[in-house]
């Protein structure tokens, strides 16, 4: 293992971020940078800045579209209304389960199979790579699916959310194509050490990959934070409900009580009218999507260290 | 070898050890080993069970599936879906123009898929660590507001009452609203610029990873080479991206139909409807808004079998041209 | 009853159950053999929770508030509710519910197909034994005995029953379509006449012109459209031929009283004359130009906004605008007096409203006590507390009204509260918590129509044709209109004293659904329908409206109008036969 760590080191010996010197020209491009950036970042930002300033002003201006620099009519009573919810303490539990283990186990097979498949020596190797890859690119459809799972005791089980979002081919490619970047020599060096792969995987690669599975697991927490469409196919039981799935049910409700108003010819409508529109299904999307970003935004700074992480690596060692 | 890989030949000569498996492919002594196989079977069942088994239900494309009833209560009916898609000349060019602004928008797609490496790219270059990072968080924030809100959002600044118009009017500048949502000209362009503006941010972080994982040798050796900062991102930084990016635009050019549905369906009105319906759409409009699980099945099912032919043609290619395959 | 004949009845009863149960199940328990006695248990041990799937209701969960305490209190029964509605993923829930062979205890299914699949299927229980002891349900018979044809047993319920005649509205004070305008602006103009249809245009653009900005500071437009009801066709441009007796069947507008069929593309139908309508009104600038971008919620706010003047339902126009202090300002949308309109109606439905059907799922772990809730759905206390989301129905007695020194129903002060009051206070005590909305029958089924008559109270079950009701809510605006509509107090009241509305008996009719050969067409030439129908609408010349018109009809024929167009007739001819049919034997 010493000397696998060493043949790592010896190939990052110096801070990649050295001073190149300074030119006219630099200067210009620096400025322009740093500008072009921050108006983009700005033009990013007011949609999300819209949404807040939305969700807190008054409903009926704001689904004319009226809300557009600063809040009008300042309340809170959509987000009253959000934090309200029956059942929501438990669904946010569920959420932050199935985000944390599904993004874990992701993260671990996509990088154990992201490994194995640059391993020449295997069996079938480039059949096996395919075999996974390929499955990109089918649709099987609802029904089949659906009866998989159950036929599989899933429904109704916690497990549904992780299991079936183990093994993801587009992660599988990054973590493989990143692999093939790294120095072989890692792996000869540990071999001569007696490693076998498995541990040549777990001590020598997996610490090297942080940047790559840093991106793997946003992909994966992100994919998993929002995704609602498999609770509402395979779980029925409520204390398995989902953060995405209760809102989700939220803003549908918002939105079925507007259209009741089509269904119930002739009857007196006033009453769910007035439902619906007292907190428009517009106010209540809009406060939704608030709640459901605001988490991502304050844990994506925590992902971004690893993102410098493998250079600290590099250079601390130098 | 092209010419971006004798570049970087050049300036890496010096860290012979650091040699990719991709170009160092010496073939290995011994016989394949079937442990390591062993080692990721169980994945490889997963895969098999929630990817491959359900493909029987590509049986339904050939029935007037009823889930109610189950297969056997279905009727068959042949390949009567696959017919029903091109049997007047009205469908034909109706499904000709559908085609053409799949293809239109996925190409318009691939030939900006290399923004994001800009993107990652020019960011690399900010010095300063906290506009990074701020600019990295708000410009992945569009990718977390679904389409339905985009639209409301596009609705209150572009619609003819909206914000951009009244600015435009009061101004004097205009006289009439300008049709920013509900013209036919530009839709291609305009559905550009929003999947963009939704996008470049989010699809940057891939390559902002791989970035940080360059090993830091090269930039050294280069710079005693005496290479400026944009030599080095010219002959080291881009070169380094290219393996992630050609392989992801592979498997976007086998996804040339799939472009989704959600911003067309959206942005559609009766005005743009002949240059925004996309297949995923038109899918959508004709099959399962009347809940035709068998035509939705049989259209998934050509949809599959195109872009498994597409990975398989690009592969070949790129075997081809680079000497080794992509997948 | 000789021992020997019973055992006869008994083994043939046995066969018929078994026949039946292996007929009508995928798999499964066969339903339980149920309790003869003649009448259901009045308690009920076991509470259980049953799982109800409901295509029309808006709520997904546990009921709660005053209904959750009603049915535990006399069925000691909690309700789950699935709602695809709410759940998402439009028909999702029901195709994989079916696929796996179970929807749930009980069963509202919205749509004719889903009742065909259902009982195709084997997913609903066939509740003959239960129907025996169902009471209340036994007064609407013939529905029944429509809703089961043959006699293969009793697996769904109706829905919207009467005891009204079919040729008698179900409409309460309010028509379902109508031209509604702003009666103040109206009135400001000085109550021009308005002929027909067309004429609306000019007086419109007056009132329009005196009034071209909102107090937000916004333009008004006369018409505001919207497009996410469309469907065969452009939604609004379907509104104005309501106006004149016609209502839709696929492609094909139809008469009420079976007098005329259009083929809707042809360039006399109403539904042209609607788009020629619309584009003579663009052509003034009367049309919101937002019209063909914005959705129903933005539309709704205009109204509530006052940027909005003509409205096709009095349904969207008036809950948005016509609020107590706008009203009582004599501000608010009325009726137009279009002399040459005969405003469709709906008919009351001996046999009720077929699109929609109540069973016992097949698998339902306490199908009596389903049975008997669901039969308490259909007594007078079950109509007054079930019907009170979307049905209008006045709630139960006692918590919302109750008799007044004349003996004549009344709201209460709890319930001037709940329907008047902004509903802010709490439910009392006795009948549970929470506020009155927060209670209301999650169900959203109506089992009998709320404007039939209540027999103990005379009255119907419709709180707003109360004449208590209407004394409460008399405001400067429905003063003036009425003053101009020769004293009528009611909408409904003024069309029919002036001939001014037909009625289409309520058979009950259900077109069968569409092969999926048909619907595939369908769905194609609807998006060319509906996307032409906008252009022309908004067009602003003559010739470019006839060149889209000619360049609709052509693209139409081309994608094989013609099959669906011929399906479409059949079907309005066959719905005017039931009419028919219906009016002769109960009219």
């Amino acid at each position: 293992m010493a000397i696998a760590a060493d043949a790592l080191s010896r190939t990052k010996r110096a801070p990649r971020r050295g001073r190149a010197p300074r030119t006219k020209g630099s200067w210009v491009f620096s400025i322009l940078n740093y500008a072009v950036f921050a108006l983009f970042a700005l033009i990013c930002a007011y949609p999300f800045y819209y949404l807040i300033i939305n969700s807190v002003s008054a409903n009926d201006l704001s689904a004319l579209g009226d809300v557009r620099f600063f809040p009008v009519g300042f309340h809170l009573s959509n987000y009253a209304q959000v934090f309200q919810l029956q059942g929501l303490t438990l669904a946010t539990a569920v959420s932050v389960a199935r985000t944390v283990l599904g993004t874990a186990g992701t993260v671990l097979v996509s990088a154990f199979l992201g490994f194995m498949f640059t391993q020449e020596r295997m069996w079938g190797r480039a059949f096996w790579y395919r075999f996974t890859v390929i499955t990109m690119y089918f649709s099987a459809g609802l029904i089949p699916v659906f009866l998989i799972i159950k036929g599989l005791g899933l429904t109704n089980n916690f497990w549904v959310y992780v299991i079936p979002y183990l093994v993801q081919p587009f992660n599988v490619i990054l973590v493989k194509t990143f692999v093939e970047s790294m120095p072989r020599s890692m792996q000869e060096a540990a071999e001569m050490d007696g490693a076998n792969i498995i541990q040549v995987f777990f001590r020598v690669y997996l610490p090297n990959m942080t940047p790559i599975l840093a991106t793997v697991a946003i992909f994966s927490a992100v994919a998993q934070w929002n995704m609602f469409q498999d609770t509402l196919i395979y779980i029925t039981d409520q204390s398995l409900y989902t953060l995405q799935y209760l809102l989700y049910m939220f803003i549908n409700q918002a939105n079925s009580l507007a259209q009741a108003a089509q269904n119930a010819a002739g009857g007196n409508l006033s009453a769910i009218a007035n439902a619906a529109t007292s907190q428009t299904a517009t106010s209540i999307q809009m406060t939704v999507a608030v709640v459901v970003v605001l988490p991502i935004i304050f844990i994506y700074p925590l992902f971004q260290r690893f993102f410098v992480k493998g250079i600290m690596l590099g250079s601390v060692k130098g | 070898m092209t010419t971006q890989a004798v570049l970087q030949e050049a300036v890496t000569d010096e860290v012979v050890e650091s040699k990719s498996h991709r170009r160092a492919k010496r073939p290995r002594a011994g016989k394949k080993s079937v442990g390591m196989f062993l080692c990721i079977l169980p994945f490889l069942a997963l895969v098999f069970v929630f990817s491959y088994l359900p493909l029987y239900g590509w049986i339904f494309s050939l029935y007037d599936y009823q889930p109610a009833l189950g297969l056997s209560g279905s009727d068959f009916v042949g390949f009567q879906w696959f017919e029903m898609l091109v049997r007047s000349p009205t469908q034909l060019a109706q499904i000709t123009q559908v085609l053409v602004n799949t293809l239109a928008m996925s190409f318009l797609g691939i030939l900006t898929s290399f923004l994001p490496i800009v993107f990652a790219v020019f960011l690399n270059e900010v010095k300063a660590p906290w506009f990074r990072n701020v600019v990295q968080t708000l410009t992945t924030l569009p990718n977390f507001i679904s389409w339905v809100l985009v639209y409301m959002i596009a609705f209150s600044l572009f619609s003819s009452s909206g914000l951009v118009n009244s600015v435009l009017t009061d101004s004097g500048i205009i006289t009439t609203p300008i049709k920013f949502l509900d013209s036919g000209d530009h839709v291609w362009l305009t559905m550009l610029l929003w999947s963009l503006w939704k996008g470049v941010g989010w699809g940057a972080i891939i390559y902002l990873a791989a970035i940080t994982g360059i090993d830091p040798a090269l930039y050294e050796s280069a710079k005693i080479d005496g290479a400026g900062r944009f030599q080095l991102m010219r002959h080291i930084t881009i070169p380094q991206l290219m393996p992630t990016y050609v392989v992801l635009l592979m498997l976007s050019v086998a996804n040339l139909l799939n472009n989704g549905m959600d911003q067309y369906y959206v942005f559609q009105n009766a005005f743009n409807m002949k240059h925004i319906q996309v297949l995923d759409l038109y899918v959508y409009n004709v099959g399962m808004t009347g809940n035709n699980l068998s035509l939705a099945t049989a259209i998934g099912m050509l949809k599959s079998l195109i872009s498994v032919i597409l990975l398989v043609v690009v592969n070949l290619i790129a075997k081809r041209a680079r000497g080794t395959s992509i997948i | 009853m000789k021992r020997r004949e019973f055992l006869a009845m008994a083994g043939i009863g046995t066969l018929a159950s078994v026949t039946l149960s292996s007929c009508s199940l995928i798999s499964g328990d066969s339903p339980k053999a149920a309790s003869t006695s003649g009448a259901f248990p009045t308690t009920w041990k076991k509470e259980i929770t049953v799982d109800v799937f409901d295509d029309l209701a808006n709520y997904q969960g546990i009921q709660s508030g005053w209904f959750a305490k009603i049915v535990k209190d006399k069925f000691n029964m909690k309700l789950n509710m699935i709602a695809p509605n709410v759940a998402g993923g439009g028909e999702t829930l029901f195709n994989t519910r079916s696929a796996a062979g179970d929807l749930g205890d009980l069963v509202v299914l919205g749509s004719s197909q889903h009742l065909d699949e259902a009982l195709k299927g084997g997913l609903l229980l066939d509740a003959s034994t239960y129907y025996k002891n169902m009471t209340s349900v036994a007064g609407y018979k013939q529905a029944v005995t429509k809703t089961n044809p043959g006699d293969k047993g009793t697996f769904a319920f109706p829905t919207s029953v009467s005891k009204l005649k079919p040729t008698q509205s179900s409409e309460s004070t309010e028509p379902t379509f109508g031209p509604y305008l702003r009666w103040d602006l109206y009135a400001d103009a000085g109550y021009p006449k308005i002929g027909t249809l067309e004429d609306l245009v000019p007086v419109l653009e007056d009132m329009q012109k005196s009034n071209p900005k909102a107090p937000n500071g916004k333009p008004v437009y006369a018409l505001s459209l919207f497009k996410d009801w469309d469907g065969n066709m452009m939604n609004n441009a379907k509104q104005p031929a309501c106006y004149y007796g016609y209502d839709e069947m696929g492609f094909v507008l139809a008469a009420a009283d079976g007098s005329a069929y259009e083929s809707i593309i042809d360039s006399d139908s109403h539904y042209v004359r609607s788009l020629k309508f619309f584009s003579a009104a663009s052509k003034k600038g009367l049309v919101d130009p937002d019209s063909p971008t914005q959705n129903y919620s933005t539309m709704y706010a205009k109204y509530q906004a006052g940027e909005v003047l003509f409205a096709f339902w009095p349904w969207l126009a008036q809950p948005a605008y016509n609020t107590t202090e706008n009203m009582s300002a004599g501000k608010g949308f009325e009726i137009a007096p279009l002399k040459d309109m005969k405003i469709f109606s709906y008919g009351a439905e001996v046999y009720g409203n077929s699109n929609y059907a109540i069973g016992i799922g097949v698998k339902a772990s306490d199908p009596e006590r389903v049975a008997a809730f669901i039969d308490w759905l259909y007594s007078t206390d079950g109509v007054y507390a079930n019907g009170s989301q979307t049905g209008s129905a006045a709630g139960p007695k006692g918590l919302t009204w109750d008799l007044n020194s004349a003996k004549k129903p009344a709201l209460n002060a709890f319930g001037q509260n709940a329907f008047l009051g902004g509903g802010t206070k709490q439910v009392p005590a006795k009948w549970g918590s929470g506020k009155y909305a927060d209670g209301v029958s999650a169900l959203n089924v109506t089992t009998v129509t709320a404007v039939d008559k209540d027999p103990s109270t005379g009255y119907s079950f419709a709180y707003q044709m109360w004449p208590s009701y209407q004394k409460l809510i008399i405001n400067p605006l429905t003063k003036d209109w009425s003053k101009h509509m020769d004293g009528a107090s009611t909408t409904m009241e003024y069309l029919r004293d002036n001939k001014k509305i037909i009625v289409a008996p309520g058979s009950g009719y259900v077109a069968p659904a569409d092969s999926s050969e048909i619907q595939t067409l369908r769905n194609q030439i609807k998006a060319v329908i509906v996307a032409d129908s906008w252009k022309m609408a908004m067009a602003t010349s003559t010739k470019q409206f006839d060149s889209l018109l000619k360049d609709m009809q052509d693209t139409v024929k081309g994608l094989g109008y013609a099959k669906v167009l011929k399906v479409d007739m059949e079907h309005a001819k066959e719905q005017n036969k039931t009419r028919l049919e219906v009016a002769k034997k109960f009219g």
